[in-house]
């Protein structure tokens, strides 16, 4: 495989890879700006980096995309990539796209139907006014590292879904932006091939990093591609974090329940240790973490419990906790397991055969060594 | 876009100036537009009340002779029965054919589809010659036949009759309305039908609760539609009908307004009239068809909706629709093609001795008229094609990508033209550049801006509906990779949009080139066009020539359809 910065900007070409900062954007639409799509934003986006704006749709992640990008203009704000700035309320300064050096893969791809793969990906090449014969060569080069060596001469149609992606990627990459936007670009895929589109795109980045600015609404998505993980909810960042930190230890009930936690249940704080906080709940004293640190013994609060570090037995010894199977479901690797815990209905995921009957009586508890996440609201 | 609509207002902001400037370039020429269709209606009005010319004092001795002359009255009566007999006919004929060829087993249907949409492209004159040719009481083919058949002069049919005119007229309307109405029937989502079959509807009753009732706006927009050009249409009524001295409203505002004594005002309120039902079918038509929206079925690919089955009647039926849509086109180009070979043209005259080719040497070498205003006619049509192409695209950028804030107004504007009849339009252009000292009055200017009025709103909606196809996307993903506004519209829109924009220009081509109504009242004898020479022909009463001359029009307008048609889409759906 072939190291596009080196082939495509040529050696002489230091990559352009930048970092992009935005501060304090806003956009409100409807009358009156009745609707606020983006509230006072403020976010690092490091060079060289992955971020990953997750959140449901509406949350504002494809308006910071879109912003960046110069094809919706905020009401207030400052966006800067590299040492310029592209745009800024404040004095006016707005660039349109076409100055501001990007990269984009559209989550349709956005391939132009009329134009050949090669000149679909040459295309950024061309409106710089590239001499043809180095375009030709740049291509080439993309081609091989998109994997589509060739098949320049092929129209659009002509390519399957995946094909696309890579034909969209490869146009988002040749001209050497600053950085490269995506916007959803996997979830026009279907499951197996978003699996493997997301293992390649990977596999790109590890070769040669490039500052990535990724929308999704997919959690694994973000998981798997992101170096840091900004989890938005109405215009506003809910959390920032490594996929580790968000997926962990969500900060809000909102961040829990997006990354997938069923289990939000009440509890009160029972003791504070300097590896955590002891919570009382339905299912015993729990240890948890979280990202607020102001807590008082006795003050209310909300554990998530991932499904995972929950489980169960027949045999009910001491005082642990006991609760009554609703209904088990059977969904291949694993078996999802709700069970009524004192009037709470807790899920738990069991990756064993152990089954009970719909209304047995079990003992519920943490598994060993588990830590839980204190949500801060 | 958005961007420049922020930026007005507050701080001068260098980079969105520079934005701002084709935002208010386009705002301009929209806005011209805009007057450009609407001052003719207003016109027509004010000048209905004007004693003389505008700005005289005011009057309304016009409207009252509107119903005080006896000739007004008539002409009013008779428009109606018109309007309403050549409407009920084209709907029949329209949606029967469109209904036939889309939905059900009849044989041939793509072909019968095909035939019901070809007389588009016969001028309206080749229907009127040709169907003289085949129905004159005297001298008409099928009146012959039915004589000889019968040994004793018989009268089967007579064109020069209100139904004759009705006939005509219905053949010459129903291929809009197959148009509106095919596409509607053909893309039915299946799985609604489907799911009315598994509730236990019969076929009947399918047709009668689901697939008619969805059709309900398509078929409401054809039926204004007709209205409209059945009350506005000025051919049939001032060729046969004024044979006939069936006075109808057009006919009459031409007769009132080139023929002494001349009475202008009169003219005007006649066309007020015109003006006023048109504008208001116009208003009801956009209301269906934008109601219409919610029952736009999207994914229908016409694969798997319910094939009527017609059984027994399978092949009368296809035999019934066949000779209809050939009614329309085949049959009157056939007739005035031999018409065109005869020495002239009488009952006993239908003989082999009779033939020549001195029509033919005389209309297209001997008669002076012929070349200078074929040479005005293809100017204007070359010339009026591209710029309503042209300033479609921009008006059609500024409505949809722009959405600038006049955008909604403007666009509701741009469909006035559609509710004025030709000739009604005529009269409100003349009205005012009459005034205008050293203006394009009697030149071949006029003409060219009432060929661009009349036309702007169906490429408007050509080029609309090709432009929507457009994902935003793939502008935006354009501009990233560095290209600017107009660069992207020159390397992404225009080569996306090509073949609507073909499509459009021949299908422009074609109208203006065959247009009389609109320049009937506009032209002088040194900008005389082909089609008003026909005119100047079927008054003289030579038909042999008439035919060659209309055969040349007819020829005109075809061959760049058959030269470029094969580059062109010509649904604007």
């Amino acid at each position: 495989m072939v190291d596009w910065q080196r082939t495509v900007a040529g050696d002489t070409d230091a990559s352009e890879t930048s970092s992009v900062s935005v501060t304090g954007l806003s956009k409100a639409y409807g009358p009156d700006g009745a609707l606020r799509a983006l509230d006072d934003f403020t976010l690092e986006f490091p060079a060289g980096q992955c971020t990953v704006l997750l959140g449901p749709s509406g949350c504002g992640k494809t308006t910071v995309l879109r912003s960046i990008a110069g094809l919706i203009t905020p009401d207030s704000g400052r966006i800067t990539i590299g040492a310029t700035t592209a745009f800024d309320a404040a004095s006016g300064k707005y660039d349109p796209p076409e100055k501001r050096r990007l990269g984009m893969v559209f989550q349709s791809y956005a391939l132009w139907p009329h134009l050949s793969v090669a000149e679909n990906i040459g295309y950024p090449l061309a409106a710089t006014g590239m001499p043809k014969a180095i375009i030709r060569s740049k291509v080439e080069a993309m081609l091989d590292w998109v994997g589509l060596s060739g098949m320049g001469g092929r129209f659009v149609h002509e390519l399957s879904g995946g094909q696309q992606q890579r034909v969209s990627l490869g146009r988002a990459v040749v001209g050497n932006p600053r950085a490269i936007l995506f916007d959803e670009p996997l979830s026009n895929l279907d499951a197996r091939l978003r699996e493997r589109m997301r293992i390649e795109l990977l596999g790109l980045r590890q070769r040669t990093p490039f500052t990535s600015i990724y929308v999704t609404h997919d959690q694994l998505e973000a998981m798997t591609l992101g170096d840091k993980i900004v989890v938005m909810r109405a215009g506003k960042i809910e959390q920032v974090g490594t996929p580790e930190d968000v997926y962990k230890r969500p900060r809000t009930r909102f961040a829990a329940d997006f990354m997938g936690i069923p289990n939000l249940i009440e509890g009160s704080i029972r003791a504070i240790q300097p590896d955590g906080f002891i919570v009382d709940t339905v299912l015993g004293t729990l240890l948890t973490r979280g990202w607020r640190d102001d807590w008082n013994i006795g003050e209310r609060c909300t554990v998530a419990l991932r499904p995972t570090l929950i489980t169960f037995s027949a045999d009910r010894q001491g005082e642990a906790p006991s609760g009554r199977v609703i209904r088990s479901v059977f969904q291949g690797t694993s078996t999802i397991h709700m069970i009524d815990v004192a009037g709470t209905a807790i899920t738990l995921e069991s990756f064993s055969d152990e089954r009970h009957a719909d209304g047995a009586t079990v003992a519920v508890g943490p598994i060993n060594g588990a830590v839980f996440a204190l949500l801060a609201d | 876009m958005s961007m420049a609509r922020r930026a007005r207002g507050g701080v001068l902001r260098p980079a969105r100036a520079l934005l701002d400037w084709d935002y208010a370039i386009f705002t301009m020429i929209a806005a011209v537009a805009a007057i450009m269709v609407s001052y003719p209606a207003v016109l027509v009005l004010l000048r209905s009340i004007s004693t003389e010319d505008i700005g005289s004092p005011l009057t309304f001795e016009w409207l009252r002779a509107l119903v005080d002359s006896s000739r007004s009255r008539e002409a009013l009566v008779n428009t109606a029965i018109y309007t309403a007999g050549s409407s009920a006919l084209a709907m029949a004929l329209g949606v029967g054919l469109a209904f036939l060829s889309t939905r059900t087993d009849v044989p041939g249907g793509r072909l019968l589809g095909l035939l019901a949409i070809l007389p588009i492209l016969v001028p309206p004159f080749i229907l009127v010659v040709g169907w003289v040719a085949l129905a004159d009481p005297n001298a008409g083919l099928i009146n012959i036949a039915a004589s000889w058949l019968m040994g004793e002069r018989t009268v089967l049919v007579d064109i020069n009759t209100m139904s004759g005119l009705i006939w005509m007229t219905g053949l010459f309307l129903a291929p809009y309305v197959y148009l509106l109405v095919a596409a509607g029937f053909r893309n039915c989502d299946p799985s609604m039908e489907e799911a009315a079959r598994v509730s236990g509807a019969s076929r009947l009753r399918l047709l009668r609760t689901v697939i008619l009732p969805l059709q309900r706006p398509a078929l409401l927009a054809a039926l204004l539609l007709v209205v409209v050009m059945s009350a506005g249409d000025f051919i049939i009524p001032s060729t046969v009908g004024l044979k006939a001295r069936i006075y109808m409203l057009p006919s009459l505002i031409w007769q009132n307004s080139s023929t002494f004594p001349a009475r202008p005002g009169l003219a005007a309120a006649q066309s007020m009239l015109l003006v006023v039902i048109g504008l208001i079918c116009i208003f009801f038509q956009r209301r269906a068809l934008q109601r219409g929206g919610r029952y736009t079925l999207l994914g229908g690919k016409g694969v798997g909706i319910t094939a009527f089955p017609l059984g027994r009647m399978r092949y009368p039926l296809a035999t019934l629709a066949l000779l209809f849509a050939l009614c329309s086109s085949l049959l009157p180009v056939l007739s005035v093609s031999m018409m065109a070979f005869m020495r002239f043209w009488a009952p006993y005259a239908m003989t082999l001795e009779n033939l020549t080719l001195r029509n033919f040497r005389y209309v297209l070498f001997e008669y002076p008229k012929v070349w200078p205003s074929a040479q005005n006619s293809l100017l204007l049509a070359v010339l009026g094609a591209t710029l309503c192409v042209l300033l479609a695209v921009i008006l059609a950028w500024y409505f949809i990508r722009m959405r600038g804030r006049f955008a909604g107004l403007i666009e509701y504007a741009m469909v006035i033209p559609l509710g004025i009849p030709g000739i009604a339009l005529g009269v409100g252009i003349l009205s005012l550049w009459i005034l205008v000292p050293g203006g394009i009055y009697g030149t071949l200017w006029i003409l060219l801006l009432a060929y661009v009025t009349a036309h702007i709103p169906v490429a408007i909606q050509f080029v609309g509906s090709a432009l929507h196809r457009i994902h935003n996307d793939l502008e935006d993903a354009s501009r990233i990779c560095g290209r600017s506004l107009l660069g992207t519209l020159r390397r992404i829109n225009l080569p996306l949009m090509r073949p609507a924009l073909i499509g459009c220009w021949l299908l422009t081509y074609v109208v203006i080139l065959r247009e009389i109504s609109l320049v009937i009242l506009l032209y002088n004898p040194s900008t005389i066009v082909l089609s008003v020479g026909l005119m100047d022909i079927w008054g003289s009463g030579f038909y042999p020539e008439l035919a060659v001359y209309s055969l040349l029009l007819l020829v005109l307008g075809l061959v760049p359809v058959l030269l470029f048609g094969r580059f062109a889409r010509f649904t604007a759906d």
